[in-house]
């Protein structure tokens, strides 16, 4: 475990030297938050009590889409970039496991997924307390709650698990980027119909979506987990 | 040290090491040579656990392979045939995050004395990716020394370098030997493998050769004496009838004498050269290059003919 974590600092050392990953960590969140802010004090400013609690409702889906996209300029270039600086093998010489090693990429890009999208969200929260005055209870209902806080690390690790196998195999950052985004969209779909009726949303929904992605994660997991063997990495990666 | 039994390597149809036998010494520089393709890379990494062999054993550093993997990659150190380090990370964090990943006592003073040591310190909070490419290399070196391994696998260490940073590179080797480190050198470069190296094995899939650079070249080609005559003396090769000479071949005004032992037998033979009316300029030994011996295995060529 030791390793594990050596690892992990060595994943966020460099993520937060490459300008691409900052960007896609810090700043779309960031202006997510904003346009979510600006929405609401559009809503308030037409005058009908319920506008600004629609736009309030809407904001609360990029919550759940934040912890599935923040985690690919993480993953992507923690893999394709192991690979372009050709750091894999003197890496795989070392006593690490090929677990170690999985859990270690894994983890250094879904840890800072959830986070931040949780720092994201209180952001969000202060913001609205200070542009409307008061966040909409009535809006911020318990399974909103249940999908932000319990959904998305299951959505990030998700999202992790398909990055990881589709850069296992691209050699360029791009590529990598472009075909996970696209083999992310399946497991969006129940969060689309769920969206689709929001004012319906119950924890019923919560809890199916949760299940579905975890029969997701785990197959995904597993997949990865093959990919990521030594004699694998060495011989089959391009 | 290192000790092979048969030990193959197939990728598909195509096999990359075929049968390989190989014992070496602690202590030892063993320089492995042959073109590209010929499997120099397959080797190594599969003597440091990092691919499986499809058949045949090996013992590296006292384990099986296959059986502790995990303990022989801490005890060898390996020299990629790209240097392969963070480009966005400096130089010490490079080091600093590959001592942590073994057991080392203290990262930062083992760090910081290879930095040393390697005429690096002054740069080490540069990223390397600004290095130019004979500061990666010894970085890369450096790397593979940290955890003090009892083997280090080195492959081509000095391929693509300019002449100069080759020549760095090469010193430091040589500062390297040690009794306790075993070093296994990949080279194409034939001067660098008879200077470092104490044993060397030619090898194209197969291992060809094998021995210290001089007594190949003796076993190939026995021991052969250059006379420089000072006239042509035409017709003086077919006339020498010395028991021990093997054979005599005339080049311009010089003959070349193959001789079981020159060191006894050149002086009877510039007797018998000046009774023959020969002038003797001078007399040499010929070094035969490790180039020739190489290439005329390569070729196939039966050196001896
Ligand atoms: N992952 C792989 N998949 C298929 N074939 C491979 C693989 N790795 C190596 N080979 C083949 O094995 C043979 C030996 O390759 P290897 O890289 O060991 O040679 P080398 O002696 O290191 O050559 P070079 O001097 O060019 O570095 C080559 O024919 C190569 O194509
Ligand atoms: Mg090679």
């Amino acid at each position: 475990m030791r390793r594990l974590r050596v690892l992990l600092l060595k994943e966020w050392r460099e993520s937060l030297r490459n300008k691409m990953v900052v960007f896609g960590v810090v700043l779309l969140p960031l202006f997510l938050v904003g346009i979510s802010v600006y929405m609401i004090a559009l809503g308030e400013g037409i005058g009908d009590p319920t506008a600004s609690i629609v736009m309030f409702n809407t904001s609360l889906m990029y919550f759940l889409l934040l912890p599935t996209i923040i985690p690919l300029a993480i993953a992507v270039y923690s893999i394709v970039g192991e690979k372009d600086q050709t750091t894999l093998e003197p890496l795989l010489a070392t006593p690490i496991s090929d677990l170690e090693l999985f859990l270690g990429k894994a983890l250094a890009s879904v840890i800072p997924a959830v986070v931040v999208n949780w720092l994201s969200f209180g952001l969000f929260l202060a913001a609205t307390r200070v542009v409307v005055g008061a966040v909409p209870l009535q809006a911020l209902t318990a399974p909103w709650l249940a999908s932000i806080f319990g959904l998305s690390p299951l959505l990030a690790l998700f999202s992790v698990g398909v990055t990881m196998l589709v850069s296992s195999r691209a050699s360029d950052a791009r590529a990598a980027y472009q075909f996970s985004s696209f083999a992310i969209l399946p497991g969006l779909v129940p969060l689309i119909i769920y969206s689709s009726q929001q004012t319906l949303v119950d924890l019923r929904l919560v809890v199916a979506e949760g299940a579905v992605l975890i029969v997701l994660c785990v197959v995904i997991l597993y997949l990865a987990i093959r990919v990521f063997r030594r004699e694998q990495i060495l011989t089959r990666w391009k | 040290m290192i000790e092979t039994r048969g030990l193959t390597r197939r990728f598909g149809p195509r096999v990359a090491v075929d049968g390989l036998d190989l014992d070496v010494a602690r202590g030892e520089v063993f320089g492995f040579l042959g073109p590209n393709g010929a499997g120099k890379t397959t080797t190594i990494r599969m003597l440091a656990a990092l691919i499986a062999p499809t058949g045949g054993s090996a013992t590296v550093a006292g384990h099986r392979l296959g059986e502790a993997n995990r303990e022989i990659r801490r005890r060898v150190g390996v020299l990629t045939e790209t240097p392969g380090l963070y480009r966005r990370l400096s130089a010490r964090d490079n080091l600093l995050f590959f001592a942590r990943l073994y057991p080392v006592q203290e990262p930062e003073r083992q760090v910081e004395r290879y930095l040393k040591m390697f005429e690096l310190w002054d740069r080490k909070d540069e990223p390397a990716g600004s290095f130019s490419k004979g500061m990666r290399q010894k970085l890369a070196i450096a790397r593979a020394l940290l955890h003090e391994p009892e083997i280090l696998f080195l492959d081509e260490p000095t391929a693509g370098l300019d002449p100069e940073a080759a020549k760095t590179v090469r010193d430091l080797i040589e500062t390297l030997r040690s009794k306790d480190r075993t070093i296994f050198l990949c080279t194409h470069n034939l001067d660098e493998a008879d200077r470092l190296c104490d044993r060397i094995g030619l090898f194209r899939t197969r291992m060809l050769a094998v021995g210290d650079p001089v007594a190949l070249r003796e076993e190939m080609y026995g021991r052969r004496t250059v006379v420089h005559l000072a006239s042509p003396s035409p017709g003086i090769e077919q006339t020498l009838d010395l028991p021990f000479v093997k054979k005599v071949e005339r080049l311009d005004d010089r003959l070349i004498v193959s001789l079981a032992d020159p060191d006894a037998e050149n002086p009877a033979l510039v007797r018998r050269l000046v009774e023959l009316g020969a002038d003797v300029r001078f007399v040499n030994e010929l070094r035969v290059s490790l180039e020739d011996l190489y290439l005329d295995l390569m070729e196939g060529r039966d050196a001896k003919a």
